[in-house]
């Protein structure tokens, strides 16, 4: 071994040992193992103030008052406003998600011409020149209940020629039809939950998803001393917290309202209506209670029973949902009773030649639509209508992909609600004429449009632009734009109900229990947290929904173990569910709450288009519902759905 | 044996104390600045102009908002109070120069009046420190991207609420404890009434010109930033609480 190397290797040696008497070594240790933490795919928090963004949220049907949270300007979450009473700091399932799904990958980037992206410009010309072939074959149909965009595109169809404005079913339609079509009232029906002493929500599923869910849930939780009942084919989350639920099938729901009204009428009480002596007739002549029963299964005592509580309360309130005939029964029984029930004053319109509200749910999307020309706002017929909806061409506006944006032959990507001007005027079912306004929350990061500011560009409508629109619309409520930007909301006190008719003719046909011809009933319900006609489930509700909605992509239908047994099935079976035209797999579970001879199905499910969280989840209820004609109502329901069962 | 002879007269401990000395040296003076890089901050932002010259105070960028965070470094919407740049109206007007937006170098040299009338600074120097904020941050609607010598990784929760009422004064009793904590020549002389020279660059409030950021080429972080150890120490010393979740939400 040479002399050198031997050095080499002993300064070598006392080099390492003088290191580890350094910081370097252990330092750089330390460095490292920070270094393994800061890989560039973590995510990395945004600083700066934290603020509650007042606006308005269209994902639910009713809309929510809300706040979007934000962290230097970008929106990280939603909640509450308390200075709204729409809210009262409580937030829907659906809206409680809306910064996940204005992030959402599904969004639509730009404007689609069968499947080929195009420019705005392009599209402006495409749809004004169907515009012009259409003619008056022009028809609209929207998916927002409250927002002053229905003026704008009622204003063009009339500008057209067309009265085609169609809303997709619910129970404002049915209410409106009932109230100011068959009753001759005016203004929009109001309930008022929280001051009421005995409430009956006839198959009104308040505090889950019948009109506005937030209002209703914070009415009931300050009416500590109302008694609550739900009537209803199956014991919902609403019927879970009543004082009582009522087991009633929802095509009896009418004929149980007026075995009620038996007793009421008995009583005495009275309606300053023409037709009041006819109306009393066919209820004491038709719906005795002992005819109510044989018809729908209910009780005659617990009608009694319900109509003692009416009448002694003071201010008593009857809530429907469901048939116009249902709404029709019920709003003559709070005639009969006075009470919660109030009309409210509708609010002067932004855009002259548009429809009234009442006037925008004439027409009936369940009888059938067909057109040369068709706009459709926000709404997802292809999925919940997908028979009744026929177009020669169909335009899109939406700001996710949907399946009736798949099937559109142009597809028109809207801002989020938190990206837009948005309004929310006097959502069905709340007690005051309320009006709230929301401004962008965030910037739009994709190439997207307000839908009315495209309608706009296409028609001399006398604005242009939507901001303008709804300015307009602000002062016609006589509201303050500051005021409500910033999250209050103008609000104007219903009045009485001051009714022409109790619809008596009408009302003994349409009240008439009609079931379909399949083996079991089909009570289809709607949970928030599942989705709606129009909204799929959204990015964080999934975790939310329960084993007896949905089991792993099968969704669970609910019986009743009599109903069980009468189809040989048990919890866990695979069954078909056949009705109308369509057919549905679920997995069989067992629940008591839900009456004998009836199938509970959850709506919402089955897309097939979508995010991951809904696409090819559970099924489609919407495709086996039966749509039956209320002839003598002059409306079509899909209560009374039936359908058959067999095991796969 | 020749070889054994040599070794002996070249060997034994020198080697070994050689090289055991040139690692001490080098692992103490030299090699702890290697690991780091001196990184400038964005633009030339000078306290000393904005505090004596202005007259401004620390609130007035640096304050505690209503719900009690900490606003740090000022936004765009702060600054403008006083840099009264209107961004619309500067980009109509460096688009009727025909000049790309991006492109500042030529909007600077475009020296165009509706930003070189509101520029608040008089010397040439100063006056291209606010232009370059101007052009490339205010205008563009983008926030000044500023280093934090201080940066703390997200998974450590800060409140500069929690620690506004520390005492510089109060501390010095205790800065031999602190010594490896807090520069002692915080401590020294009469303590200034506001406590930021404990963890932030050491009156930072009068300086001109902004020290280096020293980046850790290996973590990210800051050479400023405070070691966990040294949160636990005075924690542990002010009969504070320790616990993980104490910083760690």
């Amino acid at each position: 071994m040479s002399v050198a190397r031997r050095a080499f290797i002993q300064m070598s040696v006392g080099a390492t040992v003088g290191i580890l008497f350094t910081p370097t070594v252990w330092k750089a240790l330390d460095d490292v193992s920070i270094w393994t933490q800061n890989w560039p795919w973590i995510p990395t928090l945004k600083y700066g103030e934290v603020k509650g963004v007042p606006t308005v949220s269209k994902m639910c049907e009713s809309g929510c008052a809300v706040k979007v949270r934000t962290v230097a300007g970008e929106a990280f979450g939603t909640e509450g406003n308390m200075e709204n009473p729409l809210s009262g700091g409580g937030v829907c399932p659906l809206c409680a998600n809306g910064v996940q799904v204005m992030n959402s990958p599904s969004r639509i980037k730009a404007p689609m011409l069968n499947g080929e992206e195009i420019t705005w410009e392009k599209a402006q010309e495409v749809v004004a020149e169907k515009l012009e072939a259409a003619g008056s074959k022009v028809a609209v149909i929207s998916g927002d209940q409250t927002g002053t965009v229905n003026e704008v595109f009622s204003a063009l169809l009339a500008d057209k020629g067309s009265d085609a404005f169609y809303t997709m079913p619910c129970d404002m339609q049915a209410a409106d039809k009932a109230w100011t079509g068959l009753m001759g009232g005016s203004g929009q029906v109001g309930y008022d939950l929280e001051n009421s002493d005995v409430v009956l929500l006839a198959g009104a599923d308040a505090l889950e998803s019948w009109g506005p869910t937030v209002a209703n849930l914070k009415a009931f939780a300050a009416n500590e001393s109302g008694k609550f009942y739900f009537a209803g084919p199956m014991q919902t989350k609403t019927a879970s917290v009543t004082d009582k639920w009522v087991p009633v099938p929802a095509e009896g729901m009418a004929a149980f309202t007026l075995g009620i009204a038996y007793y009421v009428l008995q009583a005495g009480k009275t309606a300053p209506v023409a037709d009041f002596g006819q109306f009393k007739a066919m209820v004491m002549n038709d719906y005795s209670p002992a005819k109510v029963e044989a018809a729908t299964g209910v009780k005659a005592d617990m009608m009694a029973a319900i109509a003692k509580d009416l009448l002694a309360a003071s201010n008593p309130v009857v809530v429907p949902g469901g048939s116009v005939a249902a709404h029709g029964a019920a709003f003559a029984l709070n005639l009969l009773l006075g009470g919660g029930m109030k009309a409210l004053p509708e609010f002067g319109k932004a855009v002259g030649t548009a429809m009234s509200r009442s006037e925008m749910l004439k027409a009936d999307i369940l009888e059938g639509v067909s057109t040369d020309l068709l706009f459709v706002y926000e709404a997802n017929p292809a999925y919940a209508l997908p028979e009744q909806v026929k177009a020669g061409f169909t335009v899109a506006f939406d700001s996710v992909n949907t399946e009736t944006t798949a099937a559109a032959n142009l597809v028109l990507p809207t801002p989020h609600c938190y990206e837009r001007f948005e309004d929310l005027a006097s959502p069905y079912g709340v007690v005051s004429a309320t009006y709230s306004l929301g401004a962008p929350v965030s910037k739009a990061t994709l190439n997207v449009k307000n839908a009315a500011d495209f309608i706009l560009g296409l028609a001399d409508l006398g604005f242009e632009t939507y901001e303008e629109v709804l300015e307009a619309k602000v002062e016609a409520v006589g509201a303050d734009m500051d005021e409500l930007v910033e999250g209050g909301a103008f609000v104007a006190e219903g009045d009485a109900p001051v009714a022409a008719s109790m619809a008596a003719s009408e009302l003994g046909k349409a009240a008439v229990p009609v079931k379909g011809s399949g083996s079991v009933g089909l009570a289809p319900y709607t949970l928030l947290n599942v989705g709606t006609a129009n909204q799929a489930t959204t990015p964080n509700a999934p975790c939310t929904i329960s084993n007896n909605q949905l089991v792993g992509d099968y969704m669970v239908v609910m019986m009743a173990s009599a109903t069980a047994k009468q189809l040989g099935v048990e919890v866990g079976t695979k069954v078909k569910l056949s009705g109308g035209n369509g057919e549905c797999e679920a997995l069989v579970q067992i629940f008591e709450g839900v009456l004998p001879g009836i199938v509970a199905a959850p709506l919402g499910m089955g897309h097939t288009v979508g995010d991951e969280f809904s696409k090819g989840k559970g099924d489609n209820v919407y495709k086996i519902l039966t749509v039956s004609s209320e002839a003598a109502a002059g409306a079509s329901t899909w209560a009374g759905s039936t359908v058959n069962v067999a095991k796969i | 044996m020749e070889e054994r002879k040599a070794s002996k007269r070249c060997g034994g401990a020198l080697p070994f104390i050689i090289g055991f000395l040139a690692t001490c040296v080098l692992g103490w003076a030299v090699i702890p600045g290697m690991f780091y890089e001196k990184v400038e901050q964005p633009i030339w932002f000078s306290h000393a102009v904005h505090v004596d010259g202005e007259g401004m105070d620390c609130e007035s960028c640096h304050y505690f908002r209503d719900d009690g965070s900490y606003a740090g470094f000022p936004t765009n919407e702060v600054c403008a109070e006083c840099h009264a740049v209107d961004p619309e109206e500067a980009m109509e007007a460096i688009a009727e120069e025909g000049i790309d937006p991006t492109d500042y170098e030529a909007i600077m040299k475009a020296e165009l009046g509706v930003i070189e009338d509101n520029l608040a600074s008089s010397d040439d120097d100063k006056m291209q420190a606010e232009r370059e904020y101007v052009v490339k941050y205010l205008i563009q609607g983008k926030e000044v991207p500023w280093l934090n010598y201080q940066y703390q990784p997200d998974n450590v929760y800060f409140s500069h609420k929690a620690h506004a009422e520390l005492d510089i004064a109060e501390l010095a009793e205790m800065k031999k404890e602190l010594s490896d904590v807090v520069d002692p020549a915080v401590f020294e002389g009469e303590a200034p009434e506001q406590n930021c020279n404990l963890c932030h660059v050491k009156d930072i409030s009068t300086n001109d010109v902004p020290p280096a950021f020293e980046r850790n080429i290996l973590s990210g972080y800051s050479k400023m930033t405070m070691k966990m150890w040294k949160c636990e120490r005075c924690h542990a010393l002010k009969g504070q609480p320790n616990a993980c979740y104490t910083c760690h939400k």
